[in-house]
């Protein structure tokens, strides 16, 4: 439970900065680090158990049924990570209050951060592979919202666009990683994912995998060839990349490498990609970090330096390695931190973080330049500071390991090169901006900066300083702890000594630093080599690559959706044609050998009927009128065939559907040319046209010929069986709909309300061109009432509605239900429509079409969730017979109700599309008023 | 009851009623292929197959009502509609008709009355052009 407490807290803490919007800056501070802070107390609290090297869990039910839990743990692994993320995510809010300016808007800033800071738990403490992806992703997200900060420029806006891209892209190739390897274990809890490694490591998918999922570690951590964003999203505010980029978002890639160390590591593959990786980001980090002006950027570079540097560690495989690898991630965090921190200052005090501008700062501000120093000093590697103890074992390991083969003397040798460029550009960090003379052209005098934003970089600092001098009392216990997690227990005897005696990887820190400061001293020569190659824009050419790809997309949407409804149908009926024609191929012999019935007249000259005017239809296509009521002859027929094959619902339903949509396409018709017009591409087409028309029709006819001659054995019985006694109704097919597949019809509700006001909102503001006479000149007729048709449409109007609310009633157990009633009750109304029109009708009906949609919906919705109040699953159906005096036996049902909410979005449907297309056929618009 | 044990006359009855009805049709049917314009073809489906249909009917209402129990209603009602329904089209498309000016039989009488519509409506248009 307290798990679940650390993870949520931040989250709440999201709403929290947000609340405060109208509260001073102070006190949105204090409020908002209150979230963390709890949680940080609540997991330092279960810190005694976990360092004794004991796994806490807790699982809540989440998708079960997609094994997707909400399982959370905490393992030394995750503790650590915990620590680092809570820990920092506090010093950094306390950061950003004295960072942001008056303009800045705290709240945004603070919940994006706490965001970012909630979906960073999820990532260390998840207890499940598709909760960590989850994650993962929001800290893509909120990452973005963080270092798009700044909207207001263009920079931040690529730098953020650009990360999102790269990161986004690889939390997808992630994503399929975790899944196939939720396929191979048959589980995603990361706890049974942990224990086959053996099985994962030996499957045939394994390299497409460890692919996938270092894709997303890369990307995730700035990994060559991954590498770029990083320094772009430097326009972010420096607490942003103090956070982000130094200590937690960048780390998580590696923490998903630890935490799939167990299944992953120690393959061929494995050494080869990720040493290969891990090496090039070292060394590209190291040496191009020296040539940044940027301060923050020279950080960046740097970062990627120390993020190869923990990757090539983890590549080794040795445990030794690993738990120097997880030593340096604590170190990293902890000067890189401190350096963003100072670098921000710098920035806040001086409006400049060009290092040709900034020099000789020690004289304004000698406190912050020597907590800036002790931090570049740690990270240069120099002894006393923690930097040196993790360096030192990085330059053991590189001499213990065989990962190139013969040419494994070359690691050894690149990484104190690597090491070289480190103490180099830790020195033009110091020297450049503290000392180097008079700062040039400074918009303000510097100064130093208030007291407490000074306050988290002496602490992320004296923490350098007593880890580096008292290693064993400050990182052991974690180091331990977190070293098991990993290794499962199979923790390595390192010693954390500051002190090894004389040995070569003291040589190769000595090298490192007499190279060092050979390079920084000798840096113009390195300058003017360095400046002979053209930069490259990565943000220009990442931009330049991104409008490629969009205009490419562009093209071909153009080309595949040119607007032509014609063509999407022939796109979709060759689709068809190959899809149904290879499985068509493969049913042989086509008939199933049941006898056939005999031939009668009657329904032999009903399917002639129907054959000719189908044939008709498409003869005299080009007069649309006429087409129009052949193809209305083709659905009669259809209906009357239904009712002769026993099915009087669908034939109800099929004859009411034909009429409405008739009247439907008779309005659409009025826009429309009387005739269509000859096309000169015509004849080419046609024969294109008929003969996908005759091969589909063939095809289609053998598909029913097929199915109806095999034996038919389908659910249908059970519906058949289960129908009165389960569901309470004679009518199988109303059952069907109310109660078997209840939901089904409940998304078909949604689905036909949706389409009403989408049909609705389409019209509204249409301003269609209206003949004003027909197809052969005749202007339209001036007298539009009929007196007849008047009086005729409103005296059926109550049967109409007598015999909808009849067809409604027994539809439970006769032919009948909402559906057809809501038709019929529409026909009615409908034919009111056309008697008098809409001008006349709409004050005298004050029917509001949308909220019977949403009534309708809503009663349906209700009724299934009625079900649950008795523990039933939704749409559980009741019914019961009650006796009442002068009618006698009736039957209740709930099904009713959930009928009536299917009546009323039929009907506002129905009418609220026939209406709205009418009304732009009448004379006169009428203004428009309200929906309805 | 069975339909073989009807007795002879109600055969003869239902008989009758079906011949008449089909004859009906029937007549309604050639009329409408045969009649020289629109006007009168309008008449052989809406008058003919009215009365036609009206007495297959009835022939299905006795039969129905003697051999079950009780009487049957509806044929009633379907006669009803269509007496309802029938007459309300064949007046629709008359209109329709009288608008698009289709040609007129020679010797129909008041066939004037087409011309006499179609220059009451010109004259209300030409007065009402400015």
């Amino acid at each position: 439970m307290i798990l679940l407490w650390i993870a949520l807290l931040p989250l709440f803490g999201v709403l929290v900065p947000l609340l405060c919007s109208q509260r001073s800056r102070l006190f949105t501070t204090w409020a908002t680090a209150a979230a963390p802070a709890i949680a940080l107390g609540l997991t330092l609290s279960q810190a005694g158990t976990v360092l004794q090297h004991q796994t806490l869990r807790y699982t809540l039910s989440w998708l079960p049924s997609l094994q997707l839990d909400y399982a959370l743990r905490l393992d030394g692994l995750a503790l650590l990570f915990v620590c680092l993320v809570l820990g920092i995510g506090l010093l950094v809010i306390l950061y950003a209050s004295y960072y942001l300016s008056e303009q800045d808007s705290m709240p945004r800033f603070y919940a994006c951060f706490m965001l970012f800071m909630a979906a960073m738990l999820g990532v260390v403490m998840a207890n499940n592979l598709i909760l960590l992806w989850i994650s993962w992703e929001i800290t893509s997200i909120s990452s973005f919202l963080l270092i798009s900060y700044w909207w207001q420029k263009s920079e931040a806006r690529k730098g953020a666009r650009m990360a999102l891209t790269v990161t986004a892209a690889g939390g997808l190739a992630l994503l399929a990683g975790l899944l196939l390897i939720g396929h191979m274990v048959g589980s995603y809890s990361l706890d049974v994912v942990l224990q086959h490694g053996d099985l994962i490591r030996n499957h045939p998918l394994y390299t497409l995998t460890l692919c996938l999922i270092l894709l997303g570690a890369f990307t995730k951590s700035a990994q060559f060839p991954f590498h770029f964003w990083l320094p772009h999203a430097m326009s972010a505010p420096t607490p942003v990349s103090a956070y982000l980029h130094s200590a937690t978002m960048v780390k998580a890639g590696i923490f998903l490498l630890v935490r799939l160390y167990p299944v992953l590591a120690g393959t061929d593959q494995w050494y080869s990609i990720v040493s290969l990786a891990g090496m090039c980001t070292l060394l590209l980090g190291a040496y191009f970090a020296l040539f940044q002006h940027d301060l923050k950027g020279l950080l960046a570079y740097s970062t990627l330096s120390h993020l190869g540097l923990i990757v090539l560690l983890l590549s080794i495989g040795s445990p030794a390695s690993t738990v120097a690898a997880l030593f340096h991630i604590i170190n990293h965090a902890i000067f890189k931190a401190s350096l963003f921190m100072a670098a921000g200052i710098i920035d806040h005090e001086t409006g400049s973080r060009d290092m040709r501008r900034l020099n000789g700062l020690w004289k304004y501000m000698p406190y912050t330049a020597t907590l800036a120093m002790v931090a570049a000093l740690s990270m240069a590697g120099v002894p006393l500071l923690n930097g040196f103890l993790s360096k030192e074992m990085f330059f053991a390991e590189t001499l213990n390991q065989s990962i190139l083969g013969s040419l494994s003397w070359l690691v050894p040798v690149l990484a104190t090169l690597a090491g070289v460029f480190s103490v180099a550009y830790s020195l033009r960090f110091i020297h450049d901006v503290f000392f180097n003379g008079e700062p040039i052209g400074l918009s303000k005098t510097p100064h130093e900066p208030p007291r407490y934003m000074k306050l988290p970089v002496e602490i992320l600092v004296g923490l350098c300083l007593l880890v580096g001098i008292f290693p064993e009392f400050m990182v052991q216990p974690i180091l331990d702890a977190a070293s098991a997690a990993v290794l499962q227990d199979q923790v390595p005897s390192y010693s954390l000594a500051i002190w090894h005696g004389f040995n070569f990887p003291l040589l190769m820190s000595l090298v490192a630093m007499a190279g060092g400061v050979l390079v920084y001293t000798q840096r113009r020569h390195l300058f003017r080599f360095q400046h002979q190659f053209e930069a490259v824009d990565a943000k220009r050419e990442f931009e330049r690559l991104i409008q490629l790809s969009v205009r490419r997309a562009n093209v071909f949407s153009r080309w595949l959706e040119n607007d032509s409804l014609q063509r999407y149908l022939l796109l979709m009926l060759l689709a068809l044609l190959v899809l149904l024609g290879s499985s068509l191929r493969e049913l042989h012999p086509l008939s199933g050998g049941r006898s056939l019935l005999p031939l009668d007249p009657v329904t032999l000259c009903a399917g002639l009927v129907l054959i000719l005017s189908a044939i008709a239809t498409v003869v005299v296509n080009r007069q649309r009128m006429l087409s129009l009521l052949f193809l209305s002859v083709t659905g009669l027929m259809v209906s009357l065939l239904f009712a002769r094959f026993a099915a009087p619902d669908l034939a109800l339903t099929q004859l009411v559907v034909e009429v409405v949509s008739i009247i439907l396409l008779m309005l659409a018709l009025f826009f429309l040319p009387y005739k269509t017009p000859r096309n000169a591409a015509a004849p080419r087409n046609l024969l294109r046209d008929s003969a996908i028309a005759l091969v589909l029709g063939a095809l289609v006819g053998s598909l029913c010929f097929a199915l109806l001659s095999r034996p038919f054995d389908s659910i249908s019985s059970f519906f058949m069986a289960k129908s009165k006694t389960d569901g309470g109704g004679n009518n199988v097919v109303n059952v069907i709909l109310v109660d078997f597949r209840g939901f089904d019809t409940l998304g078909e509700i949604t689905v036909l309300g949706i389409a009403a006001l989408g049909i609705f909102r389409l019209l509204e503001h249409l301003r269609l061109f209206k003949p004003s006479a027909d197809g052969e000149g005749r202007l339209w007729a001036r007298q539009r009432d009929s007196v007849i048709l008047n009086v005729i449409a409103q005296g059926i109007l109550p049967l109409a509605l007598l015999v909808s609310v009849y067809i409604f009633l027994r539809g439970h157990n006769n032919p009948g239900g909402g559906f057809i009633a809501g038709l019929i009750t529409s026909v009615g109304i409908i034919l009111q429509y056309i008697a008098h029109g809409v001008s006349w009708l709409k004050p005298r009906m004050r029917l509001n079409y949308a909220l019977m949609i949403a009534s309708g919906v809503t009663i349906a919705c209700l009724t299934g969730l009625g079900s649950l109040w008795w523990d039933r699953p939704f749409l559980t159906s009741w019914f019961d017979h009650f006796h009442l005096p002068l009618i006698g036996d009736v039957e209740l049902a709930s099904a009713m109700a959930f009928d009536l909410g299917v009546y009323l979005t039929v009907v506002g449907a129905t009418l609220m599309m026939l209406a709205n297309l009418g009304k732009l056929t009448t004379a006169h618009r009428p203004q428009y008023e309200e929906m309805q | 009851m069975n339909l073989n044990e009807l007795p002879l006359w109600l055969e003869i009855l239902l008989s009758a009623l079906l011949l008449l009805g089909g004859l009906f049709v029937l007549i309604g049917a050639i009329g409408l292929v045969r009649l020289p314009d629109f006007f009168t073809r309008l008449h052989a489906p809406t008058k003919a197959s009215t009365l036609g249909l009206g007495a297959i009917l009835l022939g299905s209402m006795v039969l129905v009502s003697v051999s079950h129990d009780g009487v049957s209603l509806h044929e009633l009602l379907i006669t009803l509609f269509l007496f309802i329904t029938a007459p309300v089209s064949a007046h629709m498309m008359c209109r329709a008709a009288l608008h698009q000016r289709l040609k007129i039989a020679p010797g129909t009488r008041n066939g004037e009355y087409q011309g006499l519509t179609l220059a009451r409506q010109q004259e209300r248009d030409s007065s009402r052009l400015p």
